[in-house]
């Protein structure tokens, strides 16, 4: 009855074979090339090309015995193979047990091809562990806490202004900015659970583990604008756990600095009344679940998009900007949240002070515009299930209208 | 499975004086007949069925994961739902699927393959499956309960702590977890006791352990690793039981408790745990390889010895599981040149196997599609391998896809295709059918193609920065393309395993019927008729050299003479002696999982926990009070001359 088949199958080989080279040829162009934005091939910093050298090492070494290895099976498979019925049906060969000259120097070999690998990878395993001495006094000092599911980032040597003229260690969320060309060094920490960090361009992961001093260093070659992602399952939104590197050349990097180190910005204005807010989005459109919150300008020219996005917003109404400001204690948004010189000093969400001049939200996950800003104040969880600020939201019986939504967002990316 | 057709009784072989409730069953066929075996092979038989059921239920969890990746910011499942089906899917390929599948084959071969009659200790091995049923029923009844406050484990397979503890996830999921692992490790270490005995102790005359067929010697390295490594993944669980019922704060951060502690307890365990799946598979394909190339294995001392130094040396590496934990540099640099020291023993059974090929007449058997198959993946998977013991490499890698693509190939393409293979290949002794050569080829090759489109594009998606355990990833990362491709792989890769099952199950009611030792084997369990009677050997063979059914064939008039001299002996000494049946283990068990589900299911407050706890006990404890009372002997089998069943003897 099927007897047709084995030819089926036999010819089926060839359009299958076309099929796949077809689909091989044509596809997304970054499929072999891996130069996403987190490669760990199209790397951009001395730790990652350590890395990315050691890999490639092991990938040549065991590349060649796979290749002749591989011969030898294929070709002891194609020639030792029974053809037809007389073959089946031959006396059994000869029955030997084994070679032991051939199996010592097979031992011998693969001992010294992995001696070829052992060599780099120690080498490697002490570079990568910490700044080389000689740039030691060079290196600049930043502490990473990992949260369900965000990155906060100390500046341990930046002072900066806080409420009535005290000082306080410098606190950004979710982008990290580092100085380009020089080595950093992260101090990893976390608040819950395991996290990791992770930039791939710049330097392999190490983890944030409670109870436990790590560390680990990078450094940014060039300016440039950095994809990293948590790489430790910490729980429900463990997948939109990112972050980005921002790496800034000597002056961008101190005029950065100087801009963070002040109090929050504050827009001069009266407070528009509930009744008369100039919506800048009549209604918010429903998003999907997992609906991407990024636009496509951040591949071709993200460090330009954030610095466009360090400047104050075209169109502020400083009105709203005002009412936002209001909300944002009457809501109690500031029991989470610092936004320093304004009164509000919550820790346990990321520092608000500068939130305007951050590319990203919601930990690197959507874009910072008006739209997805209030799609993400408006429902958090349907942006990230199980995140603390809608456990927030339910715990202080905190309900927002349209019009509370537009303010607080006009204000936050007033923010600069 | 004809096992039973022999119950035959005489009124006056009853025994006549035991109280009613310490009667031996000597029903064998029937419900009641399985549920109170102590048949090595029955026993095997249900290990497989219920690893081959959950190994289905495995898959199903696979494609679902592989349905919502397939395009960037999909929305199949819930995040929720997504962390659940990776964690009950990891747990149940390693601990329901390809770990009693090893099993089944365990308890059915090998006793086969050393001429024993049955395993050392029948009823504790009774008792090992219905555990592993019960551990089973633990991990999966959160599927059943309510989602907000029940729900399946989702803390991954690896649980790390401070994650499972009750301050991050309060609801009982992470509690059917550690107890259904706990139950599953008091099986796996009792059948591994029982294991080790049976071939430290019930070897035919004449097989030294020189003499011992590779697949049972990698049973035997395989239990010593299993009693080895529990242990610490036991202590790692009572801890974080403790932890969550007791309020102890082993990992509990906030009184000081140390996360990192669970790592090291569970790779002490999770890194043997590796070559648990992995050897019984290597032992399976050093079966396969010399019977369908019909020469001995090439260099055996060196692939056993190779099997052990692998044994020895996965009890040093677990530390390369925690690269990115900061363990300092000397640390790493040791754990560094360990793992790639293991990839010498490994590389020198790929090369015996080609030695076995080599000079060969290979017949392309279904089995030995598998198997070379085996070969060629198990190859892909140990290079990535070693890629991943270069640790500065592996800090890119670690939690990749890469890593994700590495281990598929090391399980799949390594341990799942030589047990396919080797149900493929003892198929006809177990069953005495045997599966359709076209069928079997035709699915090999699907399972083949879906395997590598699945997995392959997943090396480049890790090196493209891909994280694992992610329910979602943007568009713009250039991963869109190969999760695609992997998606439609697991479709494919689904159709073969559906095709495969679909064939057995065809073959096992209808297929062609076939007689003894239809491949020509080598080892002693091809000497037997199929299905295998209950009691194994007529004769206790006596062996004399490596491959011992292959030297009986070629000295046969020497082998019947003994055999003839060696039955009258055993005659002389009363018949063959079989072990009765027993409920025991079954009621053990069953007080063992009432126990659980107390622990692991009920709220100290409001539900009768202790109470539920207690009556588990108590079962538990008449169980084991009755099967101690119920004392060691069995009946007597006399056979005629051509293996019929003359009588039973019931003492």
């Amino acid at each position: 009855m099927f007897k047709f088949l084995p030819t089926l199958v036999r010819w089926s080989r060839i359009p299958l074979v076309l099929a796949g080279t077809a689909l091989l040829a044509g596809c997304e162009y970054n499929f072999w090339r891996m130069d996403g934005h987190q490669s760990t091939i199209a790397v951009e910093g001395p730790v990652a090309r350590e890395q990315l050298q050691v890999f490639y090492v092991t990938v040549w070494v065991t590349l060649v015995i796979f290749v002749l290895v591989g011969g030898v099976l294929a070709y002891a498979t194609l020639k030792f193979r029974a053809r037809n019925d007389a073959d089946e049906h031959a006396e059994p060969p000869s029955q030997s047990h084994g070679n032991p000259l051939i199996e010592l120097s097979l031992i011998g070999a693969s001992v010294l091809a992995l001696v070829i690998i052992a060599i780099p990878t120690l080498r490697g395993i002490w570079y990568t562990y910490d700044v080389p001495e000689a740039d030691k006094a060079n290196a600049y000092e930043i502490t990473a806490h990992g949260f369900q599911w965000w990155f906060k980032f100390e500046y341990p040597a930046e002072q900066a202004a806080g409420e009535n003229n005290t000082k306080m260690t410098l606190v950004t969320g979710n982008e990290l900015v580092i100085p380009a060309g020089r080595p950093v060094r992260v101090h990893l920490r976390t608040v819950d659970v395991i996290h990791s960090f992770w930039v791939p361009k710049l330097a392999g992961k190490v983890d944030m583990i409670p109870n436990r001093a790590n560390h680990l260093w990078m450094q940014a070659d060039k300016p440039g604008y950095f994809w990293g992602q948590c790489a430790e399952y910490c729980g429900d939104s463990h997948a939109v756990m990112r972050f980005r590197v921002i790496a800034l050349g000597p002056r961008d990097f101190n005029d950065w600095l100087e801009q963070q180190l002040q109090t929050g910005r504050t827009v001069q204005g009266n407070v528009a009344s509930a009744d008369q807010p100039r919506a800048q989005f009549a209604s918010l459109r429903t998003f999907k679940q997992n609906e991407a919150g990024i636009s496509d300008r951040f591949d071709l020219q993200p460090l330009e998009a954030w610095k466009a996005k360090q400047a104050p917003e075209a169109n502020e109404d400083p009105r709203l900007v005002a009412r936002g400001r209001e909300l944002f204690s009457q809501k109690q948004c500031n029991g989470c949240h610092t936004i320093r010189g304004h009164g509000a000093g919550g820790i346990t969400g990321p520092d608000l002070t500068h939130v305007g001049s951050r590319t990203t939200i919601a930990a690197g996950l959507i874009e910072n515009t008006p739209e997805q800003l209030q799609r993400w104040i408006h429902n958090p969880s349907a942006v990230k299930p199980g995140n603390k600020m809608a456990v927030g939201y339910i715990q202080q019986k905190i309900t927002l209208t349209p019009e509370d939504e537009v303010a607080l967002v006009a204000y936050l990316l007033s923010l600069k | 499975m004809e096992l039973a057709k022999s119950a035959y009784l005489t009124k006056e072989d009853h025994a006549p004086t035991q109280p009613k409730l310490l009667t031996h069953p000597t029903v064998k066929a029937g419900l009641m007949g399985w549920l109170t075996t102590v048949d090595h092979k029955r026993i095997g038989f249900l290990y497989g069925f219920f690893a081959l059921f959950f190994f289905l239920v495995g898959g199903f969890e696979a494609l679902l994961i592989r349905t919502q990746l397939m395009v960037p910011n999909n929305d199949v499942l819930t995040a929720q739902q997504y962390n659940t089906l990776f964690t009950m899917h990891g747990t149940t390929m390693i601990f329901l699927a390809v770990m009693p599948l090893s099993s089944a084959f365990f308890n059915f071969i090998m006793p086969l393959q050393i001429g024993a009659r049955d395993v050392a200790f029948p009823r504790l091995n009774a008792f090992s499956l219905w555990m592993f049923v019960a551990g089973a029923i633990i991990l999966n009844i959160g599927w059943f309960l309510p989602q907000a406050t029940h729900g399946a484990p989702d803390g991954g397979w690896f649980g790390y702590a401070p994650l499972t503890s009750k301050t991050y996830i309060p609801k009982h999921s992470i509690d059917y977890w550690v107890m259904g692992l706990q139950l599953l490790g008091v099986a796996s270490i009792a059948a591994s006791l029982n294991f080790i005995v049976t071939i430290i102790n019930m070897r035919a005359p004449g097989m030294t352990m020189m003499r011992l067929p590779v697949f049972s010697w990698m049973t035997l390295i395989t239990s010593f690793l299993i009693i080895l490594s529990f242990p610490a993944i036991t202590i790692a669980l009572v801890e974080l039981m403790m932890d969550r019922q007791f309020g102890t704060s082993f990992f509990e951060v906030s009184n000081g408790g140390m996360p990192i502690l669970w790592q090291h307890l569970f790779w002490v365990f999770g890194h043997p745990e590796v070559y648990i799946l992995i050897l019984p598979a290597m032992g399976i394909i050093s079966e396969i390889l010399p019977t369908f190339s019909r020469k001995p294995l090439f260099g055996y001392p060196i692939v056993v010895f190779s099997g052990a130094a692998i044994g020895f040396l996965g009890f040093a590496v677990w530390s390369h599981h925690m690269f990115t934990t900061g363990m300092g540099t000397v640390a790493t640099a040791a754990f560094a040149l360990a793992t790639m020291a293991i990839a010498v023993p490994t590389g020198v059974k790929i090369f015996n196997w080609i030695g076995t090929l080599w000079g060969g007449h290979l017949q392309m058997r279904t089995p030995m599609m598998f198997a070379l198959g085996f070969v060629w993946m198990f190859m892909i998977g140990g290079f990535s391998g070693v890629m991943h013991a270069a640790a500065p490499a592996d800090a890119q890698q670690q939690d990749s896809y890469f890593v994700i693509a590495h281990f598929h190939y090391v399980l799949i393409g390594g341990s799942l295709f030589a047990l396919l293979a080797g149900i493929h290949y003892w198929f006809p002794l177990m069953f005495g059918k045997k599966v359709s050569e076209f069928w079997g080829k035709l699915s090999f090759w699907v399972i083949f193609v879906g395997f590598n489109v699945t997995f392959f594009p997943m090396h480049f998606l890790g090196l493209n920065g891909m994280p694992r355990r992610t329910f979602t990833y943007d568009p713009n990362l250039g991963w869109n393309f190969p999760n695609l491709l992997a998606t439609v792989g697991s479709y494919v890769l689904g159709i073969g395993i559906f095709i495969y099952f679909v064939v057995m199950v065809y073959t096992f009611f209808k297929g062609q019927r076939v007689g003894r030792d239809i491949w020509d084997g080598r080892t002693l369990e091809w000497s037997l008729p199929n299905p295998p009677p209950e009691y194994n050997y007529r004769v206790t063979p006596t062996v004399h050299a490596r491959d011992a059914w292959w030297y009986e064939k070629n000295h046969r008039e020497e082998t019947e003479k003994e055999q003839e001299a060696h039955a009258q002996e055993e005659e002389a000494h009363g018949g063959i002696h079989m072990p009765f049946g027993s409920i025991w283990p079954l009621i053990t068990s069953i007080g063992v999982l009432i126990g659980a589900i107390g622990v692991s299911a009920l709220d100290a407050g409001k539900d009768p926990k202790l109470a539920v706890c207690l009556v588990g006990g108590a079962v538990m404890f008449i169980g084991i009070y009755f099967w101690s009372l119920e004392g060691n002997e069995g009946y007597h089998i006399h056979l005629d001359k051509d293996g019929n069943v003359v009588r039973e003897e019931h003492s």
